[in-house]
């Protein structure tokens, strides 16, 4: 077959670790971008929902080098990722081709950024005295943010897909493909966190028409990354069995969206967001979890 | 030979043509490089290494293609025997994605993982289109053949190609290997051998592999990609971010669309509640 | 090897068979590799598998195991039917034209003069008719010429009937005869290699004598490129033979001495050679006495006197084979009260492991002198022993290894090369020739105290070391080289060892390469400067190590130039007469004798002064004849009421035990035995590499047969034979096939060797020997390692 494209890497095992961490990047990005267009519009409830965004965006930034540090061979030199150490040739490193050296900075400033967001989110909340950062999380700070965090949520796909990999790097898909579901999947984790913050409650129709158009977007991705693989011929590694079973919970995941979209529209209904169980959300959660766990593990299990 | 100079490109020429099979490369590398090897485990009966990594550094393939007739032609064509290493590509895939720049082309225009600054990321793993390169479970780092870097610093042939009885690999400037393939090529054709073919001599594959073969089969058979699909990973970093850009737009156009339509609905929450 | 490793680069055309040089000779196997790559040459694979050797062969032959002779005899048939021999090399340098006396016959596959009763030719039978002073008569158009005897007798080799023997097609058999014809032709050379794929069988000599017939019709002896080139074993197999580690000799190559014989005299009627041309020089019958004579002032020192007949009767006589099999066979028999093994496992080595382990058993005691725990010095807990039921009392001496000493190997090529000392001994290990000489001064002290029957050969044996208890290897190599006694001198050449008792040489043929100039094994003038080491350009290397004999690098070089001194192949020179010298090599011929005419004829060791078509130095018969194995799937296509040969010696039925001899009706399978690259017999078990590169004890099953039973590769099978049983994996490949044997399907399974129940990894027990039967070859007791029967069943 002269039109398969031939493949003899081998897998870098990237498993739990960056299964875990590709999830939690999705949603801090996702939800960091969600509350800074919440706080733009600034309509009643929005800024309360904002912070609940600010506030998810922050613990998966803690997190996240914990965990890239524990994948590494050799975990106390996560920070060769940033410094060269090679004989006489000390400088920073950037690479700006290298997607995990781009990241790496990325995630130092947008690290950073989430941190002061949160703080200042705390400060609005009365929760903690530091005037200082409400001053630093202004509306430009939160824009900037916004882009690192789109960033953050999309680039790991791409990092996939800059390598010989099988699958991976056989789609150009990918990147847009994890963003979109770290956005939808943030919209469905901040309409749940509603339910521990009433005043929030007015934004939720808006967040949920967002998170209506976001699974489509995904549906959309999912099938473009889908035809890139039947182009290359490798579709069989990640639509063949076991992983069949992971594309069945992200079709799962998509299906409140889809239903939303399918019968309201764009049509704002916050209360049937907040009506339904906890379990609508936790299912597109889910989705988000499965599509990368899909897309990691069959190309290197 | 002549010295060994910095600053000349080195590299190997792997005639599978003359390949027996016999793995004194792969022991001549463990030996030298101090590589413990795996656990013993039978794969197949000729070949139970199965792989290039951490700690085999070369490694025989056998590709048993023996037909069964009473006579057969040998010429390396019908069993394919061929010692694997680490290209020492023009174009590194390994190099390209390396974020800690551990990956080094030396003064003899090798491609090196320094020890010490690799972190164990596996990035490269992703990337060698070879699968090359492997995770030492010890030390947590990536290794690969180093073409004897120690060695070739004090003006030895490195360990493989000096224990290989047949010089089925042979060491020296890749412009001269260059010269002596292409004779051997022409050789082998004019001897009626036609399969043969040499693979990575030229810029078709990676810009040109330093360490390069002669191959008596499609460069597939033996785990190579072939011209069309020796590409270097960084091809994808614009399509990639491309498409992860428009999503980017999209996201915050769905997101101000949801914001777009607001005040009608908003009464309709308050008199529900 | 008549000639030597370097040399196989000059050759044209390469016959391998019988031999696997890619994986038991890979470093030699460059030579065979810059033939086919710096000039051309095509490299022909005879071998019942499709090996690593015949991945890079030009092509590849698949042959019967055992059936050589048949192939090599069809090949001597074809080119006699085309009158492609070098007829002028064979008039003047081969007895072809010597007339054979009446009474010499072969019918129904039996040779003149068999005694029915003690299984064995009278070889004397098969002579020369001669004049009065003992020389032969010559006349090449005498029907009873030996050239027409062989016409005659190779006649029965058509293609047709080699093919429906070996199982190579009509066709392809003519394929390779026409290459092989070729070479004929005074400016082409063929080589022929083998190794113990022709020695491992009960007709093992034949199988290297008819390979050799060949090569003496084309004109090949004696010629760069040319020649019989046996690959040895071990490192230094070849020094072992050469210093009489077979039981059959003396060091040098002379005939062990025979009950009855007296005096020298006697021993010389019955093993120098006598002339039988008046130009033939016969070295080795002329000299006899005086080799025998300085061995013995070698071992005997000033016991050994003219009046005393240099102690001649202190020498032993044997009446019995001293044979590997036959020491295990005396040991079944309970003759044997204890054994000391040196440098070998005979529990893996076999043949018929089980009988060994038997044998072992029956035993007093049993000393291993190994650096190794051995499957010996183990034996008692072998799988399947039960220690409790053993007697045997077992000692194990830690020897050094051969890398913890120095002292020279000899390579196939003849080379004497010394090494040094790599490592220091471990431990307590010591070095083999320390342990003997204290254990020979601890007999010899018992002797001194207690007396004994016969004490003198023990007593009068000289130990002219500095310290007795721990000779040098350096000074060992001075003894063997020799004396001149009267002045003290080493001797620089075996001519000037004389029979008076003035000279002594532990070995006549290293004289000369220890002489007072210093060891000349020791030297390495090599290929760092081509231009000042290899005058001739022919890679003779003459000052690297040193040659037996006298530096000599090709044997029997006086043939390859013509009868007045020009190469056959200016070419490819071996020694030529210029300007009234011989130059190139050493020459093998009287250095100051110039050729010609009324010159002596070139072969100068034997009698007949030419190289030998049909000879009596052989127990089973003058011209080499196609016999099957013991064990074998078919009879015997051109005699079937003498299938096997009649001499093999059956041990089991010699002593009377019940036979242990399969059938095809029950092991319808055909099998051989050989080597992996991967591992040195069986002490490579200790080295963790090369397990890892071979773990686990498999064996090779052709596609066809597997495809019969269901068999894939890495599934367990049960190979049997009528001795013992193997359980290992099955690989499953095409390089082993069937055969079409006169009609009839033949499969051959291959069984590598190296695994037993001691080691690294010893949940791979099983010894290939358990498959392997008791008997051996009639010359040189040579057991049939390479063709048996078995079955073979998936687990
Ligand atoms: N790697 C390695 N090298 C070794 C050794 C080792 O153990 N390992 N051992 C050394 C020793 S001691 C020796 S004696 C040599 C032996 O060297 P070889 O004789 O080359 O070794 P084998 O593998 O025993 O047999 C050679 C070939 O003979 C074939 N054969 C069997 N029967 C026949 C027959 O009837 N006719 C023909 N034409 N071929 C036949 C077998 O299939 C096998 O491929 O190797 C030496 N070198
Ligand atoms: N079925 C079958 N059986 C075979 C063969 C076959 O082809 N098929 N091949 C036969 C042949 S050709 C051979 S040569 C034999 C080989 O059989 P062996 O010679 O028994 O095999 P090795 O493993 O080489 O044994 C050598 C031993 O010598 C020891 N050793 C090494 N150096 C020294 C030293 O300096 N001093 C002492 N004392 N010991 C030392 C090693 O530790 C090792 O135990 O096998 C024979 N058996
Ligand atoms: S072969 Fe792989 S490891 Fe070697 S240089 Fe090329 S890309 Fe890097
Ligand atoms: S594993 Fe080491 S060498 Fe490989 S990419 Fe990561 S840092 Fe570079
Ligand atoms: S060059 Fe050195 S490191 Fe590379 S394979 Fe050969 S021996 Fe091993
Ligand atoms: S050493 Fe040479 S001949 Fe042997 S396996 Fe390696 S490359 Fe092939
Ligand atoms: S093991 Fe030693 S003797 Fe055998 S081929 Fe290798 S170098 Fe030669
Ligand atoms: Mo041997």
């Amino acid at each position: 077959m002269d039109d398969v494209v031939q493949h003899f890497a081998g897998p870098p095992d990237w498993l739990w670790y960056i299964l875990a961490y590709f999830f939690l990047a999705g949603l801090s990005g996702g939800s960091y971008v969600l509350a800074t267009l919440l706080r733009f519009r600034d309509g009643p409830g929005d800024e309360a929902m904002a912070r609940i965004g600010y506030y998810i965006a922050f613990p998966p930034m803690l997190a996240a080098p914990i965990l890239l540090a524990l994948d590494l061979g050799r975990p106390w030199l996560f920070w060769h990722m940033l410094v060269n150490t090679t004989p006489g040739r000390p400088g920073l490193n950037f690479a700006y081709w290298s997607p995990m050296s781009v990241g790496s900075w990325a995630l130092v400033v947008f690290g950073a950024i989430t941190t002061v967001s949160f703080a200042a989110a705390l400060v609005r909340d009365g929760k903690l005295r530091l005037p200082l950062v409400t001053r630093v999380d202004g509306r430009a700070f939160n824009v900037v943010g916004s882009v690192f965090g789109l960033f953050i949520a999309g680039y790991t796909g791409v990092l996939l897909s800059v390598s010989n990999q099988p699958v991976w790097s056989d789609t150009w898909a990918l990147g847009g493909l994890f963003l979109a579901s770290g956005l939808a999947g943030s919209a469905a984790l901040m309409l749940l966190l509603t339910r521990y913050r009433p005043e929030a409650r007015q934004s939720a129709g808006m967040l949920s028409v967002s998170e209506r158009l976001y699974t489509l977007l995904e549906l959309v991705l999912i099938l473009v990354f889908a035809a890139t693989l039947f182009a290359a011929g490798t579709q069989g590694q990640v639509f063949g069995v076991p992983w069949l079973a992971l594309w069945l919970v992200v079709l799962a995941g998509l299906v409140p969206g889809l239903y939303g979209l399918a019968t309201r529209g764009v049509t704002v209904d916050g209360a049937a967001a907040l009506r339904h169980s906890p379990a609508v959300p936790l299912l597109v959660l889910a989705g988000v979890l499965a599509l990368r766990a899909a897309v990691i593990f069959s190309v290197q299990v | 030979m002549p010295h060994i100079t910095p600053g000349q490109a080195y590299g190997f020429f792997t005639d599978t043509s003359v390949c027996i099979g016999c793995k004194a490369c792969e022991v001549a590398c463990k030996q030298w490089n101090q590589l413990e090897g795996n656990e013993p485990s039978f794969l197949d009966g000729f070949d139970n290494t199965g792989r290039l990594d951490a700690e085999n550094w070369r490694h025989v393939q056998f590709h048993d293609d023996v037909p069964d007739q009473t006579t057969t032609d040998g010429n390396g064509t019908a069993w394919l025997l061929m010692s694997d290493v680490c290209k020492h590509c023009r174009q590194a895939s390994c190099m390209e994605v390396c974020p800690t720049n551990a990956i080094i082309r030396t003064e003899f225009d090798s491609v090196f993982i320094q020890p010490d600054v690799c972190n164990g990321c596996r990035n490269c793993i992703a990337a060698c289109p070879y699968d090359v390169i492997g995770v030492n479970h010890t030390t947590g780092i990536a290794q690969k053949c180093t073409l004897c870097y120690d060695r070739l610093q004090s003006d030895m042939t490195p360990a493989c190609a000096k224990a290989c009885p047949t010089e089925s690999i042979t060491f020296g400037p890749v412009e001269e290997l260059r010269t002596m393939a292409a004779k051997r090529l022409e050789t082998l054709h004019a001897q009626g051998v036609t399969q043969a073919g040499l693979y990575g001599h030229d810029e078709k594959v990676y810009g040109g592999l330093n360490a390069f073969f002669l191959l008596m089969d499609r460069p597939e058979k033996y785990g190579l990609p072939d011209e069309r699909n020796a590409v270097l990973p960084s091809r994808n970093n614009a399509g990639g971010y491309l498409t992860a850009a428009v999503t980017a737009v999209l996201g915050v156009l769905g997101g101000l669309i949801a914001l777009g339509r607001r005040k009608e609905k908003v009464s309709e929450v308050e008199s529900d509640g | 090897m008549t000639n030597h490793w370097r040399d196989i680069r000059h050759a044209d055309l390469i016959l391998v068979n019988g031999a696997n040089p890619a994986e038991a000779h890979p470093v030699g196997f460059r030579w065979l590799m810059r033939a086919k790559l710096d000039r051309g040459a095509k490299i022909i694979h005879a071998d019942p598998r499709f090996t690593r050797t015949s991945a890079v062969a030009d092509t590849y032959v698949r042959i019967r195991t055992g059936t050589d002779v048949a192939y090599f005899g069809g090949l001597i048939n074809y080119v006699l039917q085309n009158n492609l021999h070098h007829d002028e090399y064979v008039r003047w340098a081969t007895n072809a034209g010597f007339v054979v006396k009446e009474g010499y016959a072969f019918d129904d596959g039996m040779f003149s003069g068999f005694d029915q009763e003690q299984g064995v030719y009278n070889t004397k039978l098969w002579a020369y008719e001669t004049d009065d002073d003992g020389h032969a008569r010559i006349d090449l158009d005498h029907p009873r010429s030996v050239l027409n005897l062989m016409r005659a007798h190779y006649r029965r080799y058509d293609p047709d009937t080699v093919a429906r023997i070996t199982g190579v097609p009509r066709d392809q058999f003519l394929q390779v005869a026409r290459q092989v014809g070729e070479m004929g032709r005074p400016d082409k050379v063929m080589t022929i290699v083998y190794a113990v794929g022709l020695t491992h069988h009960t007709t093992g000599v034949q199988l290297i004598r008819s390979a050799a017939l060949l090569q003496l019709l084309l004109g090949n002896m004696g010629r760069p490129g040319g020649g019989m080139n046996a690959e040895r074993g071990h490192a230094n197999i070849q020094g072992n033979t050469d210093h009489a580690i077979s039981w059959d000799i003396l060091p040098g190559y002379l005939r062990i001495p025979a009950p009855g014989q007296r005096d020298i005299a006697a021993y010389l009627d019955e093993s120098a050679s006598v002339k039988q041309h008046p130009r033939a020089v016969n070295f080795f019958g002329e000299n006899y006495r005086r080799y025998l004579v300085s061995l013995l002032k070698a071992w005997y020192g000033d016991a050994a006197t003219k009046d005393n007949e240099f102690a001649f009767h202190h020498l032993p006589k044997p009446a019995a084979n001293a044979s590997w099999i036959s020491i295990f066979d005396q040991a079944l028999r309970g003759r044997m009260q204890g054994v000391i093994l040196s440098g070998m496992t005979a529990t893996s080595i076999g043949p018929d492991s089980n009988q060994v382990l038997q044998a072992l058993s029956n035993l007093k005691w049993l000393c291993v002198m190994d650096p190794f725990a051995t499957t010996s010095s183990e034996f008692w807990q072998a799988p399947g022993m039960d220690p409790a039921t053993i007697q045997t009392e077992v000692f194990m001496l830690p020897a050094t290894h051969w890398i913890e000493k120095d002292g020279s190997f000899t390579n196939s090529g003849r080379w004497a090369q010394w090494k040094d000392q790599v490592l220091p001994p471990e431990g307590e290990a010591r070095h083999d020739h320390w342990i003997l000489a204290e254990l020979f001064l601890r007999v010899r002290d018992l002797y001194e105290t207690q007396g004994g029957k016969f004490p003198d050969p023990v007593r009068q044996l000289d130990l002219p070391y500095r310290n007795p208890r721990k000779p040098e290897l350096d000074e060992i190599a001075q003894e063997i080289n020799g004396r001149d006694l009267r002045t003290g001198r080493r001797l620089s050449t075996f001519v000037d060892l004389n029979d008076d008792g003035t000279t002594s040489a532990g070995d006549w043929i290293y004289t000369g390469h220890y002489p007072e100039e210093g060891n000349l094994t020791k030297r390495r003038d090599g290929v760092q400067d081509p231009a000042a080491n290899d005058p001739t350009g022919m890679g003779h290397y003459p000052n690297w190590a040193w040659s037996w004999p006298a530096n000599r690098r090709v044997l029997y070089n006086r043939a390859s130039a013509d009868e007045n001194g020009r190469p056959w192949d200016p070419e490819r020179p071996g020694i030529a007469w210029q300007d009234g010298a011989w130059v190139g090599d050493v020459p093998d011929y009287p250095v100051d004798t110039g050729p010609g005419p009324d010159a002596p004829l070139p072969f100068i060791m034997t009698g007949e002064g030419v190289g030998r078509l049909f000879s009596n130095a052989v127990a089973d018969g003058p011209f080499p004849e196609h016999y099957e194995p013991v064990e074998s799937p078919v009879v015997n296509l051109l005699h079937p009421e003498v299938s096997t040969t009649p001499v093999a010696f059956r041990y089991d039925e010699r002593a009377g035990r019940p036979n242990r001899f399969g059938t095809v009706a029950d092991y319808p399978y055909v099998a051989t035995s050989y080597r992996l690259t991967e591992h040195e017999h069986y002490v490579t078990q200790n080295v963790e590499h090369l397990v890892q590169l071979q773990p686990e004890a498999f064996v090779e099953v052709p596609a066809a047969l597997a495809r019969e039973k269901g068999i894939r590769t890495g599934d367990r099978v049960r190979v049997s034979s009528r001795r013992g049983k193997l359980e290992v994996r099955a690989v499953v490949t095409s390089r082993l096939g069937p055969l079409d044997i006169d009609g009839q399907r033949v499969y051959q399974i291959g069984i590598p060797i190296h695994w037993g129940f001691v080691g690294i990894n010893t949940g791979q027990h099983w010894l290939a020997n358990a498959l392997t039967p008791f008997v051996g070859d009639a010359s040189a007791r040579t057991p049939e390692y390479k063709s048996f029967l078995v079955n073979l069943e998936k687990i």
